[in-house]
């Protein structure tokens, strides 16, 4: 495996319609990490992660994966979309949805099966296979925009505050999920969220940013190891001291004065 | 539902039928216009059981095979550069002018060039069907296409789905709703257009029969072709709903409605 770092943003800025969403923003990403974005709404951190994701170029400054710019999407970086209503395909099955990301990787169709079958069963969707997406809940729904991404077999996982619209009881089963499965894949994942605890809980660091980026203020407010141990748990892990010393201390950045 | 429910909605044509039965054998008999049900309907009748070029069977076959055939024609047409226009903003501009100036044309004014080129039958309605439903196939996909989820087509860009699946597995079927819509307005202006060629110009089909029968001083004749063109449509219409309840079922019933 070579040296250079899966992701690398070296001085990236973005505009978009004459204003200055992104301020030069310099990270790494490294193979088999979770790194959490987070920030108040506006400040620019579904921006960055569609920039990682190919979907835009950046205004300055370079994004590189595998130290070569990123030029459009790949099928080597999976998009977890928030709004999983508008991202699964309403006329097709759950399985025909996974199979979308199969035929796109020109698949054989007689392999599909087994595959879908695999996916599905991960995210514990095995027995809904037939259904339609309208048919399921949110965070059944949600499951199934993951099965999607994994059938991909990406390396890095872009999640888009996925678990934004769900309801407090789901949410945190899904993070829990997403670590196991984060866990036993060995993905790198680049996750926003607007949820302090959810960045922590779930990452191995966090970026934070700030809204309306100056000069002597860039859109990188902070950036924090999260050296808690794994598995983590909802109980325990938010009543570990470091989990507590990191919100503290991000409470402030994210601009709750 | 009992008899009485049954019942309820043939109770107005009923009545509408007895009055102008009266109406055509009292009040004005021996009309060149009107004639009364029960002759219009043993005309019918007659023509039922008639052979050759005016039976109902050929004349229908031959009004409903041009309308078909030329709505199809109208209708790939209309799709695929649809689509296109659709998908592309350039194609768009560039296809702005041409199609603003040929599509107010009227498409019956199209028959005396139709007639030139291909004289009677069947080639000449097929091609003032298809000009006809064309345009409104053309304008309803292009405003389909624009209005696709653009997240649908993110994800698409994301799995990394060549241009063609993006067409045939999201765009397209995200359109059905709204095509559904195109295609059974296509359907009613292709039989109008079809009917209308007939009764104008071209002397086969339905619409000719009927003015045969015009011409002749035979109004029960008249009357009877009008009923059964009539009987036609609806029955069309009603196999063009059937077909969009059985997709849109396939298709997880989600589709089912457009949204506005």
């Amino acid at each position: 495996m070579s040296a250079s770092p899966l992701l690398r943003f070296d001085q990236v800025s973005i505009h978009l319609g004459g204003r200055e969403i992104l301020s030069p923003t310099s990270f790494e990403v490294a193979r088999g990490e979770f790194v959490c974005i987070i920030g108040p709404s506006g400040c620019g951190k579904t921006t960055l992660l569609r920039a990682a994701a190919g979907f835009l170029s950046p205004s300055g400054g370079a994004a590189l994966r595998h130290a070569k710019p990123i030029t459009g999407p790949s099928r080597e970086v999976a998009f977890v979309f928030q709004d999983y209503g508008r991202a699964l395909l309403p006329w097709r099955t759950v399985a025909g949805n996974i199979s979308l990301a199969l035929e796109a990787a020109g698949i054989a169709a007689d392999k599909r099966p087994a595959r879908i079958a695999q996916v599905l069963a991960t995210v514990g969707l095995g027995e809904h296979a037939a259904k339609f997406p309208a048919q399921l809940s949110g965070g059944m729904q949600q499951r199934v925009q993951i099965a999607r991404c994994l059938a991909q077999e990406p390396e890095l996982m872009m999640m888009d505050e996925p678990f934004g619209a769900l309801d407090a009881m789901t949410r945190e089963s899904l993070q829990d999920e997403v670590s196991r499965l984060v866990q036993s894949t060995g993905l790198t994942v680049l996750f926003v969220t607007h949820d302090l605890e959810e960045a922590i809980y779930l990452s191995d660091r966090v970026i934070a940013l700030r809204a309306n980026p100056t000069a002597d203020k860039p859109s990188m407010a902070a950036m924090l190891d999260v050296k808690i141990p794994r598995p983590r748990d909802q109980l325990l892990t938010k009543e570990h001291p470091e989990f507590l010393r990191l919100r503290r201390e991000l409470y402030g950045f994210l601009g709750h004065h | 539902m009992g008899w009485p429910q049954l019942l309820r909605p043939w109770v107005f044509p009923a009545a509408l039928l007895g009055l102008l039965e009266v109406a055509a054998r009292w009040l004005v008999p021996g009309s060149d216009a009107l004639a009364p049900p029960s002759q219009t309907a043993m005309a019918f009748g007659r023509a039922l059981m008639a052979q050759g070029d005016d039976s109902v069977l050929q004349a229908t076959t031959f009004t409903l095979t041009s309308a078909a055939l030329g709505l199809m024609l109208g209708a790939a047409l209309g799709l695929a550069l649809g689509i296109v226009l659709g998908l592309s903003r350039r194609a768009a501009a560039m296809g702005f002018l041409s199609i603003e100036v040929l599509r107010p044309v009227p498409s019956v004014a199209l028959i005396p060039l139709a007639m030139l080129v291909f004289g009677f039958g069947y080639r000449m309605e097929v091609s003032v069907v298809a000009f006809a439903t064309f345009w409104p196939l053309l304008i309803l996909t292009q405003a389909a296409v624009r209005q696709v989820e653009p997240q649908l087509l993110e994800v698409a860009h994301a799995l990394g789905l060549s241009p063609w699946a993006r067409t045939t597995q999201i765009v397209l079927p995200a359109m059905v709703p709204r095509l559904f819509i195109a295609l059974r307005l296509g359907v009613s202006i292709a039989l109008v257009v079809a009917v209308t060629v007939e009764i104008a110009a071209n002397p086969s089909g339905m619409g000719y029969a009927m003015m045969i029968a015009q011409q002749s001083l035979e109004p029960d004749l008249m009357l009877a072709w009008l009923f059964w063109i009539g009987v036609v449509g609806y029955g069309i219409n009603l196999a063009t709903l059937r077909l969009q309840r059985a997709v849109a079922q396939r298709m997880g019933e989600v589709n089912l409605e457009a949204k506005p």
